[in-house]
C-alpha cells in the first residue's frame, strides 16, 4: 500500500466530466474543424430573492420537447432525433400533464434511457412542494427554451420571449432545468 | 438554459439552474447553480426514485434562498454510482474504434440535415 492509499482520496477519474474538452475533441476526431464557441461571460447579474420562498410563485423553464408521434422514435432510449427539436419557445398548463422528451439532445444514452421523465422535468415535485407549503405556488405555466445552436437566436430572440412569459405569469423567481 | 438564466436575472428575476455538465454551466457564469454529478439527462434526480427527485429540487430551492451571490454552485451529494467509470464514457473519442468514428461521422451529418431542413421550412417545425 502507497502512502496516498491511506488517505481515502477518490480516484483521479472521479471527477465532473470536462464536456467542454471531451466534445472539442470529439468533434476534431469527427473531422469538424472549427470548434463550437460555448456561451462564456465573466460577469454573472445577481438578483436576490425578493420574498420568502414560501411566499413566492416560482416559474419553471425546461429544454425537454413535448411529444409529437408524427416526429419519430422519441423514447426512451432513441437515438438522437433532431427532427425532435423545437425552435420557437413553448407555453404549457402547469396545472395539467404533459409527455415532454429529450430525444432531441445530447444526453447521455450509454447511462440512462430517458424513461422517467421526472428526472428532467420536475413539475410533479414542484406541485408537492408548493401543497407543502415549501413554495407558494407554481406559477401557471412552464416554458420550453429551445436548444438552438445559435446563440444569436437564443440572446436575440428566446430569451426576451421567455422573459416577457415569466412576467405575464407574474413568477416571482424561476427553477431551469437543462438537460 | 444558462443564457436565459442570465437574461432573467438581469432583469431581476432570481433564478437557480438545475443541471449535470458543471464546466458548461460555470463556463457560461450563471448566478445560482445546483450541479448533480450524474450522467447527462438527469438534472432533477435518479430515473425512478421519488426520494432522489424531491432531495434534488429541494437542494435547488436552498440554493435558491441562500446564495451569497453569482456564480454559487452547489453540488448535491448524491452518487449516480459506487463506480465512477461511467464518467469515461461520454464522447469519449479515445474509446472509439475508427469504424465507430465514421459511422458516427455519417450519423451527425444526417442528423444536422435533419435540422437544418426543419429550421427553413418553419411549417414543419410547427
Amino acid at each position: 500500500m502507497t502512502e496516498e492509499e491511506g488517505f481515502g482520496f477518490a480516484p483521479e477519474d472521479d471527477v465532473p466530466i470536462p464536456y467542454l474538452q471531451r466534445i472539442r475533441d470529439y468533434y476534431q476526431a469527427l473531422g469538424y474543424g472549427a470548434p463550437y464557441r460555448w456561451a462564456h461571460y465573466a460577469e454573472v447579474p445577481f438578483a436576490p430573492l425578493q420574498k420568502k420562498l414560501c411566499d413566492s410563485r416560482i416559474g419553471l423553464v425546461t429544454t425537454a420537447a413535448p411529444y409529437h408521434p408524427d416526429k419519430g422514435d422519441q423514447g426512451p432510449g432513441a437515438a438522437y432525433n433532431a427532427a425532435a427539436k423545437f425552435y420557437t419557445v413553448y407555453s404549457g398548463d402547469s396545472a395539467a400533464e404533459h409527455d415532454l422528451r429529450i430525444s432531441h439532445v445530447g444526453y447521455d444514452r450509454t447511462h440512462t434511457t430517458a424513461a422517467d421523465r421526472s428526472t428532467w422535468f420536475p413539475l410533479a415535485q414542484l406541485r408537492l412542494l408548493a401543497a407543502a407549503g415549501r413554495i407558494g405556488e407554481v406559477a401557471p405555466r412552464f416554458h420550453g427554451a429551445p436548444t438552438n445552436r445559435s446563440h444569436r437566436t437564443t440572446l436575440d430572440t428566446d430569451c426576451p420571449e421567455l422573459l416577457a412569459r415569466v412576467r405575464e405569469d407574474k413568477a416571482d423567481a424561476v427553477v431551469l432545468v437543462a438537460v | 438554459m444558462s443564457l436565459a438564466a442570465r437574461h432573467l436575472e438581469a432583469n431581476g428575476i432570481p433564478t437557480v439552474v438545475m443541471g449535470c455538465a458543471k464546466d458548461i454551466v460555470e463556463y457560461c457564469g450563471v448566478p445560482r447553480f445546483l450541479f448533480s454529478d450524474f450522467p447527462l439527462g438527469n438534472p432533477a434526480g435518479r430515473p425512478n426514485d421519488p426520494q432522489s427527485q424531491a432531495f434534488t429540487l429541494e437542494l435547488a430551492l436552498r440554493v435558491l434562498e441562500a446564495a451569497p451571490g453569482p456564480r454559487t454552485t452547489v453540488q448535491s451529494p448524491l452518487r449516480w454510482s459506487a463506480d465512477p467509470a461511467w464518467k469515461l464514457d461520454f464522447s469519449n473519442i479515445a474509446r472509439l474504434s475508427p469504424e465507430e468514428i465514421a459511422r458516427r461521422r455519417a450519423e451527425f451529418d444526417r442528423q444536422k440535415e435533419i435540422a437544418r431542413t426543419i429550421r427553413t421550412e418553419p411549417q414543419a417545425a410547427q
